[in-house]
Order: C-alpha cells, then sequence, then structure tokens
C-alpha cells in the first residue's frame, strides 16, 4: 500500500511558498532523524528505496562542504592508487590498501626466509661438524674402553719392564724380548676373539 | 631498497656470529687441557704393524747382541741404529720405549768405543723426543750419569788441570743419577696405585 511518504520524490513538487502541511513537517522530522542516526552510525537496516535516496544526498552534500574526513586506511588507499598509477604499475585489488614499499619488501620476504632456513641450517652442520671430534672424543674412547681389555691395547711398557737397574742398562735385548712376548699375547687373543680376524 | 638490504645483512650477521658462539660454546664444553704427556689411547689396541715393528726391534737387538759377543762393537753399534728408522704405529707408547732402550744401549756401545760426544748427543736426542716420563727415560738418565763419570775419569786422567772439570762432571753425573731415581719412584708410586 503506497503512502504519502512513498511518493515524497515522485509526486508533485509543492509551491515554495506556500505552508508545509502537517504531513510535510512529520516527514521532514522523521528524515532528520534518520540523517542523524546515520551520520552518528545507526543506520538503520530497512528504510524506504526514497528515503536511501535521498539519505545518500544528504551524505554527498554534507561531504562536498568539507565535513567528512576520509579514514586514514582509505586515504593511504587513495595516494597509493595515485602513485601506483603514476609509475605505471598494476592496479591492487580493492581489498586492502598496501603501500607501494611494502609490496616490494613482501618479493623479499620469500627469498629471506630461504636465506634464513639456509643459514641455520648451515649453522646446524657448523655445530655437529665442530663438536663431532669431541663427541667422538669423549663419548667413543669411553664406550670403547669398556670393550678392549687392557692387554689388547697398545700401551707404555712400564709395568712389564719394571724399574731398570744400572747393571741391567745395556740388557735391551732381554727387555725387548718380554715386550714382544706380551704384545704378542694381547695380539693373538684379540685376533681369537674376533675369529681370526686381524 | 636499502632498509632491506640492511636488514637482509644484519640477519646473516646474526647468523654467522651464532655461528661463531657454537664454536666458542663447543670448545668451552670441553675445558679439558691437552695432556702434558702423551698416554696410550684406548681406543689404539695391538695391531700387525705394531708387531711387525717390535719383531724388527728384536732381531736387530739380537743381532747386535751376536756382534757383541762376537766383539765386533761397529756392527753391533750399526745394528742397534736401525732400531732407531723403525718405523711404529703412529702415537704408539711402545715406540718410545723402545727407541729410548736403543738409544741407552747405543750410548753404552758407543762409550765402550771411546765416542763420548756421540754417545752424549744419542742419549741428549733420546731426552729431548721423550713425551713421557718412563722407566726407559730413567734409564737415559742412568746412563747419562755414565757419562759423566766416565768424562770425568777422563778429565782426571789429564792431571791437575783436569780436577775441576772433573768434580763439574761428577756433580752432573750425580745429578742424572738423582733425576733418574726420581722418575722410578715416581712410576713405582703410581704403578702401586693403579694396582
Amino acid at each position: 500500500m503506497a503512502t504519502q511518504d512513498d511518493d515524497t520524490l515522485t509526486g508533485s513538487v509543492p509551491d515554495p511558498d506556500t505552508e508545509p502541511a502537517p504531513a510535510e513537517l512529520a516527514h521532514a522530522r522523521r528524515f532528520a532523524e534518520l540523517v542523524d542516526k546515520t551520520l552518528s552510525g545507526r543506520t538503520p537496516p530497512a528504510m524506504s528505496a526514497d528515503d536511501r535516496a535521498l539519505l545518500e544526498a544528504a551524505t554527498v552534500i554534507r561531504a562536498t562542504h568539507g565535513s567528512v574526513e576520509l579514514a586514514p586506511s582509505k586515504q593511504r588507499q587513495v595516494v597509493e592508487d595515485a602513485l601506483r598509477q603514476a609509475i605505471g604499475a598494476p592496479a591492487p585489488s580493492r581489498g586492502a590498501a598496501v603501500p607501494i614499499a611494502r609490496a616490494r619488501a613482501r618479493r623479499w620476504v620469500p627469498w629471506i626466509v630461504a636465506g634464513t632456513s639456509t643459514l641455520v641450517a648451515a649453522a646446524a652442520v657448523a655445530m655437529l661438524w665442530l663438536r663431532g671430534p669431541a663427541g667422538t672424543g669423549h663419548a667413543g674412547p669411553v664406550a670403547r674402553r669398556a670393550e678392549v681389555p687392557p692387554e689388547w691395547t697398545s700401551r707404555p711398557a712400564d709395568s712389564l719392564v719394571g724399574p731398570i737397574a744400572r747393571d741391567h742398562a745395556g740388557d735391551a735385548s732381554a727387555r725387548i724380548d718380554a715386550i714382544f712376548a706380551d704384545r704378542l699375547d694381547g695380539f693373538r687373543a684379540r685376533r681369537l676373539a674376533r675369529g681370526g680376524k686381524p | 631498497m636499502k632498509r632491506l638490504t640492511r636488514g637482509f645483512g644484519v640477519v646473516i650477521g646474526l647468523v654467522f656470529v651464532g655461528v661463531v658462539d657454537l664454536g666458542a660454546c663447543s670448545s668451552e664444553r670441553d675445558p679439558t687441557p691437552p695432556p702434558a704427556t702423551r698416554v696410550a689411547d684406548p681406543s689404539d689396541v695391538i695391531d700387525q704393524g705394531l708387531m711387525v715393528a717390535l719383531a724388527q726391534a728384536k732381531n736387530f737387538h739380537h743381532k747386535a747382541k751376536v756382534y757383541m759377543t762376537d766383539g765386533n762393537l761397529t756392527a753391533a753399534t750399526a745394528a742397534v741404529r736401525q732400531i732407531l728408522s723403525l718405523a711404529f704405529p703412529r702415537g704408539a707408547p711402545e715406540a718410545d720405549d723402545v727407541r729410548n732402550d736403543a738409544r741407552a744401549l747405543l750410548a753404552k756401545l758407543l762409550m765402550s768405543q771411546g765416542q763420548l760426544d756421540e754417545a752424549t748427543r744419542t742419549i741428549d736426542e733420546g731426552l729431548a723426543a721423550s713425551q713421557r716420563e718412563s722407566f726407559f727415560v730413567a734409564n737415559l738418565y742412568t746412563v747419562q750419569g755414565e757419562l759423566h763419570e766416565a768424562r770425568a775419569v777422563a778429565f782426571d786422567a789429564a792431571g791437575e788441570s783436569g780436577k775441576a772439570p772433573a768434580g763439574d762432571e761428577r756433580r752432573q753425573a750425580i745429578s742424572s743419577y738423582d733425576r733418574s731415581i726420581q722418575i722410578n719412584e715416581r712410576l713405582q708410586k703410581k704403578l702401586l696405585e693403579e694396582r
């Protein structure tokens, strides 16, 4: 059902000198409230098509009078679009405004990530390499010390020979015999334990 | 762009500083100072190379003994010298022991032939090359003492003028014997503690 409000824009234009009818005054008050709500961010979810058209017209008029400022993000987007056009870059998507410097930086991000990952990997390898000898120098021989009987090892002959008396200072032949025999025992024992393998 | 390049450089720098730190940490974790004397690495088992070298040394000693029995001291000396050039496995403690024992015998052979300077040089080289204290090193000091005694006797034979240097040689002989005794005592104590 059409009301008088609905044909505000399509009805006849009243004479400017005639007194406003009560219905016109009521409509004007209601529209003023609607504009106030819209400016304060409380736009009603539903309104008539005429009201929406009038509201848009009122918003444009207000903006052209300089009463409305663009949001900072919107301002940046406008400037960036202008600069982008100036350097001949393709227009960005309308989703979000990305500064040119940041957009260029984003192109480097994969390279930075890849480079950093490579360096971290190189650092890890270097660490393992640096710590390798220390690790084998500690854990390896300790483990092997438990496995290898002392008599199988190459070692000083002090415990075998004992103190050398002055009278026997030149008896090297007898001492080398003792050392050879002892080491041969160890060599054979180790070889037998390994099934004859050297 | 410059800022980006600078940032990338900073990242690389930080990573390399990290690597250096890691290296430093890894070396800090191993504060054990290098040993003053080399002892046997327990992982060095008796291998064929060691047995061959020992067998060679044994044969040269027996050869020298035969020559000595025969009175051929020159040939005996040459046989003992060959022991010094034998190739032992790298780091084998037996190599030091066998060579020091050969040097002691060589010095005695040279001394018996009147070659005191050559004998002294043989002993000095052995002492300088020794990596650790051993009964064989103590034996070198013993022979060094005998050499000093032999020199003292030689100075005595020179008459009055040789008295002072003979006294010096005897004092040096005592010093050498003392060192030999000290090493023997330390090693015996150590061996007793290990038992």
